[in-house]
């Protein structure tokens, strides 16, 4: 009998309030079509000298990693399991500019160091001097479900009772803007950095249970809606957000689906990058632990408190993650 | 939960500066045959610095392969498709085998290597060139795709970057599928191909050997990059069974630590190695004398050789194992090292070689001589593999053979 996995903490940085929950229930709105997230105050939680040395990235790391960790009352996890889309790459740019601009010399060490995809999980070992397992995977938007489905195995099969798992990618505005010139139909794009402690003891904080990660890779409809049903997926936290070329699949889905459930969404309120999904964790994390749905979260009309949310991703409607969490 | 018996090693494939495909790299390693030397692709102002290329055009290799994207670059990718194929091609796998398969591809350049030719133009431009289409092929998830795309429809795909280590990270998550019955069968390992990012990035580091790289010597100055894929398959005892194919080697320990001591550099007592060596040893159930041969991570780096020996000497006290250092071989293949050195260990089981450290002269410390010259030896059984990554990130895996 696996172990059960719990969802003891939560913390996150993006385009709301930092290292809050005022999200929850008085999001703000954005008018713009790209929006950087609002930088947390490191003061206490990182010392001075260390926090000027990291990248936004890195310091939005460290800043829901700690909070979640003094959240959840853990103070070294058993193992460190990190997804990012596209790693530090601020400081990738940052490389790649100078390497054009000034050729191959006075370049900087630093920006390389500090630009490969495991810079982030590494620099929170360092910080908590965790040795036990670590882990970064960078696979586009299914990056943060790699991460937790690492993590789920570690906890389900006794492998470790605490992981800290998360999510964080940040987006210039070249990248934006590159994005946004090849992609006019593309949503509000902002930026993610998602920590969360699993364990396989509950406690006082626990927000819900994560009772399954499941990652597939292009399934065909008949076969992705043969995963789902009525009992275990009748509330659905969706990736929608107004963009035709990533909403579609999603309603392709919902087409062969035999029952009609439920939709709730959390793009709008958070933006678009590879780490989003893990915002739609958070949120269906809240959701179950409040016991009530914010009407802007429900797609429709009105919800029941959900015991359950399935939480639906995709990249690029080829490869699709099934993650469910239940209240504990 | 389930917990499945072992795990078995049924495939490999190959494709670095030693050549293309296993029988290649072993032939290169009997004639003690260095594919480090001059660059003759890569364009760099770096070209002084003697490096482990593939010796064949990404156009050349995309051909090859009959790769349908933009194949001018994304050298990752094809070389990835090759290895991949000869993986899947000696485990037999049928396309339905594939449809039930995870396939885990380390990778920390993806598709740096076609970014960098066209982010010049798209920073320029502020992002409004159309060209900006071209950098959706940086990321290390889409490298993965094409790779397995190109072999058929896997069930599963997902991509492990732990800079060094990634390979070996994808080798552990492919077997951590196994052994919890999420999957049967996996294809893991990792691909990197050269570019003026990565080489440059390395060079700030003032890391880079100009020689041949001299692993473990006492004078050792530093790393020659390298390039190249190599995946394994591995699947379930009952798997192999059911499919009535060979085992060519048994995975029977593997774990991952983390240093958690700096960015670049490791720590002087090694306690990240120690810990990934230690937790693989004890999942194969083994005494660290019954482990005849280590393929060390042995970048030449003076940082990391002297840590991996002391790591080393925590295990095994004064009487090291026989040990060498593959990079004076194919350069260091960074994010693909841990598969390409777990297929040279397939090797070594199989013919009961052991590979030397070419160029070594001067131990660093009395007692610490590496393996010199190609040796045969009887009775290996079980051969241990590191693969340390930036970050700390260090991981072991064990390889055994299967007979009693």
């Amino acid at each position: 009998m696996p172990h059960r996995c719990y969802v003891n903490a939560i913390a996150q940085v993006s385009c709301q309030s930092p290292l809050s929950d005022s999200w929850f229930d008085a999001p703000l709105s954005f008018d713009t079509d790209y929006v950087r997230a609002q930088e947390p105050v490191t003061k206490g939680l990182i010392a001075p000298a260390e926090s000027r040395r990291m990248s936004r990235i890195l310091k939005r790391a460290a800043a829901t990693a700690l909070t979640a960790l003094g959240e959840a009352g853990v103070a070294v996890p058993d193992a460190i399991i990190t997804g990012t889309g596209m790693g530090c790459f601020e400081n990738s740019e940052k490389f790649l500019l100078d390497l054009c601009r000034y050729g191959e010399s006075c370049l900087k060490p630093t920006l390389f160091m500090q630009s490969t995809h495991n810079t982030v999980s590494a620099l929170i070992a360092i910080m908590l001097r965790c040795h036990g397992y670590n882990n970064t995977y960078s696979h586009k938007d299914v990056s943060f479900e790699s991460a937790l489905l690492d993590a789920w195995m570690h906890i389900a099969s006794g492998g470790a009772t605490t992981v800290l798992a998360g999510a964080h990618d940040e987006v210039t505005p070249l990248t934006a803007a590159a994005m946004r010139s090849t992609h006019p139909e593309y949503a509000m794009v902002s930026e993610a950095s998602v920590s969360a402690v699993l364990s396989a003891e509950p406690s006082a904080s626990t927000l819900c249970e994560l009772e399954s990660v499941t990652i597939v890779n292009r399934p065909s409809t008949a076969s992705l809606a043969a995963m789902l049903d009525a009992r275990h997926d009748s509330v659905m936290m969706v990736g929608i957000n107004g963009n035709a070329l990533t909403d579609s699949p999603y309603a392709t889905l919902l087409e062969a689906l035999p029952f009609k459930p439920a939709m709730l969404r959390y793009r709008h309120v958070f933006g678009d990058c590879f780490s989003a999904s893990a915002l739609g964790f958070a949120t269906a994390a809240h959701i179950i632990a409040r016991g009530r749905v914010p009407q802007h979260f429900a797609v429709a009309q009105p919800m029941e408190t959900p015991q359950r949310i399935t939480l639906l991703n995709h990249s690029d409607g080829n490869l699709w993650s099934i993650v469910r969490l239940k209240k504990a | 939960m389930k917990m499945a018996g072992k795990i078995y090693v049924t495939g490999a494939g190959i494709i670095t500066a030693l050549g293309t495909g296993v029988e290649a790299t072993l032939a290169a390693l009997r004639e003690s045959r260095s594919g480090v030397g001059a660059l003759r692709r890569l364009v760099t102002d770096l070209s002084y610095l003697p490096a482990g290329e593939v010796d064949a055009s990404t156009t050349d290799l995309a051909a090859a392969v009959s790769a349908t994207y933009p194949s001018s670059a994304l050298r990752s990718v094809v070389l990835g498709i090759v290895a991949a194929r000869e993986a899947a091609s000696t485990a037999a796998l049928d396309v339905d085998d594939l449809r039930r398969a995870a396939f885990i591809s380390g990778t920390t350049v993806g598709g740096m290597d076609h970014t960098e030719q066209h982010f010049g133009a798209v920073s320029e431009s502020g992002g409004q060139t159309p060209e900006a289409a071209e950098l959706r092929y940086n990321d290390c998830g889409y490298s993965t795709e094409l790779i397995a795309d190109a072999l058929g429809s896997f069930g599963f795909v997902t991509t492990p970057s732990t800079a060094c280590s990634s390979a070996a990270n994808a080798v552990i998550l492919g077997a951590n599928l196994i052994k919890t019955g999420m999957a049967d069968i996996a294809v893991v390992g990792g691909t990197e191909a050269l570019t003026r990012f990565h080489f440059n990035g390395f060079n700030t580091l003032m890391i880079l050997d100009p020689e041949r790289c001299r692993p473990f010597d006492r004078d050792r100055a530093g790393i020659n990059l390298g390039e190249g894929a190599a995946y394994l398959v591995i699947e379930s005892e009952e798997s192999a069974h059911r499919r009535g194919v060979r085992p060519m080697a048994e995975l029977s320990g593997y774990a991952n630590a983390c240093d958690a001591f700096h960015q670049t550099a490791s720590s002087d007592n090694g306690e990240g190695a120690f810990r990934s060596m230690r937790a693989a040893l004890d999942m194969a159930g083994l005494q660290p004398s019954d482990i005849g041969y280590v393929n060390a991570h042995g970048t030449g780096t003076p940082n990391n050789d002297i840590t991996e020996l002391a790591a080393m000497r925590r295990i095994w006290g004064d009487t090291l194992p026989p040990f060498s250092s593959t990079k004076p071989f194919t350069g260091h293949t960074t994010s693909a090292s841990g598969a390409v050195e777990s297929v040279i260990c397939l090797l070594a089981l199989r013919h009961g070689l052991l590979p030397p450290c070419l160029g070594f002269v001067n131990p660093i410390e009395p007692g610490a001589e590496p393996v010199t010259r190609l040796t045969e030896v009887e009775g290996l059984r079980h051969v241990l593999n590191n693969s340390f990554g930036f970050g700390g990130n260090d991981s072991s895996l064990i390889f055994s053979t299967t007979e009693e």
